[in-house]
């Protein structure tokens, strides 16, 4: 997968430093540490209910989950879009594909929405069954996480329109991003394993 | 090519990729394949694209060895972690 890089200079044999603000990349690691316990737990309680999971798996809208995935894949492309633009002082630019990113993150939460409301209009609750429990718990977990992106991004973009961003100064630009893509990253494992893997 | 748009045009295929091994999960489910291997192939196509999110999109390919140790650390354990649960329950 080396012809997939994208760091372009590899001349500079000193290893990087992390992306943003240290802070959130230690917020990154406690949030990814609860949700692979999460992920695990789910697994462990699915060991020993798998008749009951792989019943009400299929039951969940996969067309929505597949749907959600190519979302949030497509909103993170546009944030790195916008860590490069800024990279090069194209503020404007930056903004852009923030906004795009945003109008995606967007669409997550609503088809979100539907299949929770969905859910709840047939009576399900997180006391219906084990499994529902771990998919409304896990899954409205993350919505919260998405939300909190969308934040966050937001934030950006208003400190990116005042002119507080350039090419010499974008750790802010940075920072949000790799909490999006956090979020992103969490739900690429939550996908398969609450919706298709049985 | 301005370095630059090579980046741009690598994020791109990057995305690419990633959109396709998405709709190779949604297939998977969509036909209803199952089975510990169907299980592996879907777990190591999640790790893939993990890794193209923390190596590309997180742009942590040249930081130290322990924030990538970490990051593919995460997604490795989860993917192993998960392996071996479901193996078990088979």
């Amino acid at each position: 997968m080396t012809t997939l890089s994208t760091s372009a200079d590899v001349s500079n044999t000193e290893p990087k430093l992390l992306p943003g603000d240290l802070a959130i990349w230690f917020f990154i690691f406690m949030e990814l540490l609860v949700f692979a316990i999460a992920f695990l737990a789910y697994a462990i309680m699915r060991g020993q209910h798998v008749e009951l999971f792989n019943q009400y798996q299929l039951t969940l809208n996969k067309e929505s989950g597949a749907a959600n995935t190519l979302l949030l894949i497509t909103s993170s492309y546009f944030v790195i879009r916008a860590v490069h633009a800024i990279r090069n002082d194209k503020v404007k630019l930056c903004i852009r594909e923030l906004y795009i990113a945003l109008t995606l993150g967007t669409g997550f939460l609503i088809l979100k929405s539907l299949e929770f409301y969905d859910k709840f209009a047939e009576g399900i609750t997180l006391s219906t069954n084990t499994f529902y429990m771990f998919y409304l718990s896990l899954t409205m977990f993350h919505f919260f996480h998405v939300i909190l992106g969308m934040i966050i991004l937001s934030a950006v973009v208003i400190k990116a329109k005042q002119g507080k961003y350039s090419a010499k100064n974008h750790i802010g630009v940075e920072t949000g991003a790799s909490y999006w893509h956090m979020v992103d990253l969490v739900w690429i494992i939550l996908f398969p394993l609450m919706y298709i893997i049985r | 090519m301005n370095p630059i748009l090579n980046k741009i045009n690598n994020i791109h295929t990057i995305w690419l990729l990633m959109i396709a091994l998405t709709l190779f999960t949604y297939v998977f489910g969509k036909l209803g394949y199952n089975g510990l291997f169907v299980t592996l192939i879907l777990l190591l196509t999640a790790v893939i694209k993990g890794t193209l999110i923390i190596r590309d999109f997180m742009e942590l390919r040249d930081v130290s060895f322990l924030w990538r140790a970490i990051m593919f650390g995460w997604i490795w354990t989860v993917a192993l972690a998960l392996a071996i649960t479901f193996m078990i329950s088979l």
